[in-house]
């Protein structure tokens, strides 16, 4: 149980993905002009994500080495499809918000690096736990990031208006430029926080993200912290 | 036998001399020859303008001195590089300009423009107009020249000419033009005194003459080759030199230190193609005075530009 709650929670603040590993930018860029855009990415990204770990993890003995990034890609371009689908059929206007985003889920590299560097090495229970901690991560940083985005700059959240009329909306905030003044900002605070909390516990200060080395495969120092 | 006196020898690091040039001094230039731009705005558009210049200033100074707070550093307020941005900034602001706008402009320009990159030095774009985009783009009703100023007897002739046509602006009197009885940013159209300030600043080599040569030379071969092919549709050279901030671009942005390249050939590159592209947005573009944007993405070529270097001596 312990450790199922430890790969849950890591999503959610230690390994953030848009934030803390800087993964999965393009929908976090694009998709994000409003709340609500951000929170049904959110949401079809928790759905494939959860069951992408779930299939590579059961399938995890079957899949042969070599083709593994083949196998992942058809494991989660068939749910996207599923999800697509089922978006289409039950939430046509976020549909028609979101785009080409929804078919590109399938690329995303949060997608491709979950299967990668833990469904393929663990159980699926875990395996489970670590995609839907990933996801809700990923989907409260988008709604968070859409929610600055829409009050800054349509005076609105979740299409309510929350600003006084004297406010004038910097539209700026809802177009691309906005989108990565915003992450940038976002990035740079989080680690002056980060930078705050060293220097009180008398540790140097650290330039740009950080998380641990567990989150990617490719890592020599993998095995050392797992 | 004489007796030799002993020759005392320093051992000191370089610099050994010193040229006088200090980034202090070469912004007071630049202020300086900003002034009889400002003065002629004020005289044209009276307390508004004078207004807009200085609560942007004033805006400008007080952001970077937060910024320095907030990022641990010692103030570098008395080099006045804050001073020159507030006050670029300002000339390319319509003097209607409302005070919310003019104060989020100034210190966008110096928190992204500047602050972000590292202070002074350290920045890839031209500070105050990166401030002056993140204006345009959000609030384009406000920065609209012709609706916000429909009180004075003068017209913003680049909007004319996308909105109406060549036929609306074809009996514009150039001498008025250069006058500065235009509408347009408060500063950057009071043609003779930036023209005066731009003149002072090359010939006391405060800037290098290349960039604004390039800058000009590009409006003057993109426009005169349009006009050449279509003369219909495509207002004159000089037309398109004297109307909006071409000039203010040429002389004091595209010669933005940091931004800009320090080598001959690049500088020359820089400056035509931020006129070539001034004259392609003003004819294609949405925008009626590309200028800023022209010289914004020029200076994301700056460093293919500083690729063209000499050879190193002895290099392998």
């Amino acid at each position: 149980m312990n450790r199922l709650w430890k790969e849950f929670s890591k999503g959610l603040w230690k390994e953030l993905p848009p934030f803390k590993l800087v993964l999965g930018l393009c929908p976090v860029l694009a998709v994000t002009n409003t709340a609500n855009n951000g929170l049904g990415m959110g949401m079809a990204v928790i759905a494939v994500l959860t069951l992408s770990n779930f299939v590579v993890s059961l399938l995890r003995k079957l899949i042969p080495p070599k083709v593994r990034i083949a196998c992942f890609i058809a494991i989660s371009a068939t749910l996207v499809v599923a999800v697509e689908l089922l978006m289409q059929a039950f939430s046509y206007p976020l549909y028609q918000q979101l785009g080409i985003f929804v078919p590109l889920i399938v690329v995303n590299c949060i997608i491709l690096g979950r299967s990668e560097a833990f469904a393929y090495k663990n159980p699926p229970l875990l395996a489970v736990a670590d995609g839907l901690g990933m996801g809700i991560g990923f989907t409260l940083s988008l709604t968070f990031l859409g929610s600055l985005r829409e009050v800054l700059g349509a005076g609105t959240l979740f299409g309510v208006a929350v600003m006084g009329d004297w406010f004038v909306p910097l539209k700026i905030m809802v177009q691309a430029p906005g989108a990565f003044i915003c992450l940038g900002v976002l990035l740079a605070l989080m680690t002056y926080a980060e930078n705050v909390q060293r220097k009180r516990k008398g540790l140097a200060a650290v330039q740009g993200a950080t998380h641990d080395c567990g989150s990617c495969g490719g890592c020599a120092n993998v095995a050392k912290s797992q | 036998m004489k007796q030799l006196t002993p020759l005392i020898l320093t051992v000191s690091v370089p610099p050994h001399r010193h040229s006088g040039v200090t980034v202090r001094n070469r912004m007071f230039k630049l202020l300086l020859a900003m002034t009889p731009a400002a003065i002629m705005a004020v005289l044209f558009f009276g307390m508004p303008a004078a207004r807009v210049m200085a609560l942007s200033m004033a805006t400008a100074v007080f952001t970077e001195l937060i910024c320095d707070k907030f990022m641990e550093r010692d103030s570098d307020i008395h080099d006045l590089n804050a001073f020159v941005v507030g006050l670029s900034l300002a000339f390319l602001l319509p003097a209607s300009a409302p005070w919310w706008l003019v104060v989020t402009g100034s210190a966008a320009s110096i928190i992204v423009g500047k602050m972000m990159f590292g202070p002074l030095g350290g920045s890839p774009f031209c500070a105050p107009l990166v401030g002056w985009a993140i204006c345009r783009i959000s609030w384009p009703e406000f920065m609209d020249i012709d609706a916000t100023m429909l009180s004075i007897d003068l017209s913003y002739p680049l909007a004319r000419l996308q909105n109406f046509g060549l036929a609306s602006v074809g009996n514009t009197d150039l001498f008025s033009l250069l006058l500065g009885k235009q509408l347009g940013g408060l500063g950057a159209v009071q043609i003779l005194g930036v023209l005066l300030g731009g003149i002072y600043l090359v010939v006391r080599k405060h800037v290098h003459y290349l960039i604004p040569a390039g800058v000009i030379l590009g409006v003057l071969l993109t426009s005169g080759l349009l006009c050449m092919v279509d003369p219909t549709n495509n207002a004159s050279p000089l037309f398109h030199l004297l109307t909006g901030s071409t000039l203010f671009g040429a002389f004091f942005l595209a010669t933005d230190m940091p931004s800009s390249p320090n080598r001959e050939i690049p500088m020359l590159l820089f400056g035509l193609l931020a006129g070539v592209l001034i004259i392609i947005i003003r004819t294609y573009g949405i925008y009626p005075d590309g200028v800023p944007f022209a010289i914004l993405l020029a200076n994301l070529f700056t460093p293919i530009f500083d690729r063209i270097r000499p050879e190193p001596f002895g290099k392998r």
